[in-house]
């Protein structure tokens, strides 16, 4: 069947399966930042936005996007030059295996879109349903918490 | 997503379509609201998926006191919709907030949380707490208390039908919500909503359905009488969570023993009614 949806920006409109998995047809659009981990819901490695919220791709079947924006961490940056949310991830030390971190940083992404002042505890909520095996999140919410600043600064995009 | 065999997908126009799809399909196709439950269900095939979050089924609206919620509102819909906040002291936004996590409230819809029933869900607990009455389509409209439908064969009932409204009465007073999970973000081992309205410091009406016992939640009627025209304060709240412990229903399963929560329900319940009349006197 045809799908038609924005993704990061530019318009789709392509064939797809019925039940193909939302996080398979990103991938095959060379999307790589969109993660296939526990394929329940549970991780968030397969996080991306819709229409501006963070869900789960590995819930969503492709012909669901009909019609919405689809954002993944591609749109953000690029390695040369980084959103100032992934700057902040890389400067507070938030990166290990980076397995999650497309996911960490969309939800903080939508965080920071809705309150650029978060406490801790509210950038703990946000991201408490994306696991790290790695950093043991503290430099996670650290990392969260400079890009806040750097937003209520203006140093942001 | 462990659903299999899927060959068609519709996004319903209105409910007239959505139900005509369901018919076509004889039990071959579902209904997909948020996804969150259906998706990842292991071994289940599915051959059509009639998508119905396009049929203006999302709204959020307290007119008087009341609280109407579309079936296919998301749960962070109706978390961040001020009229929530403003609801029976606020105590939908309580129990939301212990749902899961951020990015699966903004998929998971009310609608689904009734229909999905999980006897660990907080929902359930705090709709038959709150005197929750579902609206639906199917040959006819129905509707009817939350509470009734989970008493019956609710699951035959929305193969065939889609739920399309949930409608929470108006209370001059307010309910609180208490869980025990093994995290901030854990299903509930057990759970309370309890609600009541006050009059000079009289209880005038009280509310207290328990869940996750391991069976769903229901109301406790004599823990309701018990405290209705009592003078409120902690001794009436310790008094009734003694009598909860030990008449309350409970049992074991794999994640709790009944001994834990029978002694638990009665801390729970003390806490929420503490709470709830705080907030009824403010």
């Amino acid at each position: 069947m045809r799908v038609a949806f924005e993704l990061n920006g530019t318009p789709q409109y392509l064939d797809v399966d019925p039940g193909e998995p939302l996080v398979a047809l990103l991938r095959r659009l060379g999307m790589k930042s969109v993660k296939e981990g526990c394929d329940t819901g549970d991780c968030g490695a397969c996080t991306v936005l819709l229409d501006g919220r963070a869900v789960r791709s590995c819930l969503m079947v492709a012909p669901q996007v009909q019609g919405r924006k689809v954002t993944t961490v591609e749109a953000l940056g690029t390695v040369d030059d980084p959103h100032p949310l992934q700057r902040a991830f890389l400067d507070a030390g938030a990166v290990q295996c980076g397995f999650c971190t497309p996911g960490m940083v969309l939800v903080a992404y939508e965080l920071l879109g809705r309150n650029d002042d978060p406490t801790p505890d509210e950038v703990r909520e946000a991201i408490a349903g994306n696991l790290c095996r790695c950093t043991g999140y503290v430099k996670i919410v650290d990392a969260v918490l400079l890009a806040a600043r750097w937003k209520r600064e203006g140093r942001w995009r | 997503m462990r659903l299999q065999g899927v060959r068609r997908f519709h996004l319903a126009r209105d409910v007239e379509e959505a139900l005509s799809l369901l018919s076509a399909y004889d039990g071959r196709g579902a209904l997909l609201a948020g996804g969150v439950d259906l998706l990842r269900v292991p071994g289940r095939e599915v051959e059509g998926l009639i998508d119905i979050t396009r049929m203006g089924l999302a709204f959020v609206d307290g007119a008087g006191g009341r609280l109407r919620v579309g079936a296919t509102t998301t749960l962070t819909e109706v978390l961040e919709s001020p009229d929530t906040a403003h609801y029976a002291g606020g105590v939908l936004a309580e129990v939301l907030r212990a749902v899961a996590v951020p990015p699966l409230r903004n998929m998971a819809t009310l609608g689904g949380a009734v229909v999905s029933a999980h006897p660990w869900a907080d929902l359930p607990t705090a709709l038959v707490a709150l005197g929750a009455e579902a609206r639906w389509v199917g040959d006819t409209e129905g509707r009817g208390s939350v509470e009734e439908l989970y008493q019956g064969e609710f699951r035959g009932l929305f193969r065939k039908a889609v739920l399309t409204e949930i409608r929470f009465p108006p209370w001059e007073g307010a309910f609180a919500y208490e869980k025990v999970g093994r995290s901030a973000t854990d299903i509930a081992l057990l759970n309370a909503c309890c609600g009541l309205g006050m009059d000079d410091g009289t209880i005038a009406w009280a509310r207290v359905a328990v869940g996750a016992r391991p069976e769903r939640g229901e109301r406790l009627p004599w823990a309701e009488e018990a405290l209705v025209g009592q003078k409120a304060g902690p001794a009436l709240w310790a008094e009734v969570g003694r009598l909860v412990e030990s008449k309350v229903e409970v049992g074991d399963d794999r994640r709790a023993g009944g001994t834990w929560r029978r002694h638990t329900a009665g801390v729970l319940v003390a806490r929420a009614l503490a709470r709830a009349a705080e907030k009824a006197a403010g």
